[in-house]
């Protein structure tokens, strides 16, 4: 394709074939960039890896809310110690 | 001869398709202003109302020669180049930009993440330094809770004595009301 645009036209005017060449290496230079892009393969793999991101993101939240549960429950277990330390000198009276 | 005329006739179709397509380059802005009004159209070429003027082919002695066909030059061609290029790095721009905004995307929700899990790495340190306080409470109360068993199992022990006592006790009450009565 290129070998047959590069020879010369005859009866074509000098302003045609530079045009022409003009719209080749603009139309080159596109399809280099897209193949570029292609070739990297960025766009498949930053899709999957958001799509993954996204299935984990409901993971990560149920975590993060048993976790706040678990703290909750633990600040409760402290009060009932701190509770039980005024029974413990009462049981201590007891005892003696 | 039949060769050149062949020639010639390629030559009629591709001014033709070139003729359909007027171009809008010119040669470093060089313009062949060949005033020829009183040209006519070759054969087989068709009547043109732009600018571009028709190829004479003069045949002297056998030889046909063709003179360039010269449109006139467009004063805004610099301009026009100017948009050309301007236009195509906007697209270029556009298309790397389309991969830049995914690795944004990417780089955001990977940002927002290690900060829901640092704030995770908190609230488990929080835990696990209460738990660790609670285990020591813990600790130090098992020996109260360890009596309190005892207690309790002692407090059973006595009331299952003072269930005994009292059913004899009764037996008792009942034997000697029995005696007293004879």
């Amino acid at each position: 394709m290129a070998s047959a645009e590069s020879q010369p036209r005859f009866g074509q005017s000098v302003k045609g074939l530079l045009s022409d060449k003009v719209g080749s290496c603009s139309g080159d230079v596109i399809a280099l960039t897209r193949q570029v892009l292609k070739g990297s393969r960025s766009q498949e793999l930053l899709g999957q890896a958001a799509r993954n991101m996204v299935i984990q993101e409901d993971a990560i939240l149920h975590s993060e809310d048993s976790l706040r549960k678990m703290s909750i429950i633990t600040t409760h277990l402290q009060y009932h110690v701190e509770h039980s330390k005024n029974l413990q000198d009462q049981l201590r009276h007891l005892l003696n | 001869m039949a060769a050149t005329g062949e020639e010639a006739a390629k030559m009629d179709c591709i001014l033709r398709v070139s003729l359909a397509h007027p171009t809008v380059l010119s040669l470093g802005g060089s313009s062949e202003p060949r005033g020829e009004p009183g040209e006519t159209a070759s054969e087989g070429q068709e009547v043109v109302t732009a600018a571009p003027k028709k190829p004479i082919n003069n045949s002297d002695g056998g030889v046909e020669t063709a003179e360039e066909a010269v449109e006139p030059a467009e004063p805004d061609i610099n301009e026009l180049c100017t948009d050309m290029f301007d236009k195509m790095a906007v697209f270029l721009q556009g298309e790397l930009t389309g991969t830049c905004e995914d690795y944004h995307l990417l780089e955001n929700m990977n940002k927002l993440t290690s900060l829901k899990y640092m704030e995770m790495k908190d609230i488990s340190i929080n835990i696990s330094r209460n738990l660790q306080d609670l285990n020591h409470k813990y600790a130090s109360l098992q020996p109260y809770l360890d009596q309190i068993n005892q207690i309790e199992e002692q407090v059973s022990s006595l009331e299952q004595a003072a269930y005994k006592l009292d059913t004899y006790s009764k037996k008792l009450e009942a034997k000697f009301k029995k005696l007293e009565k004879r």
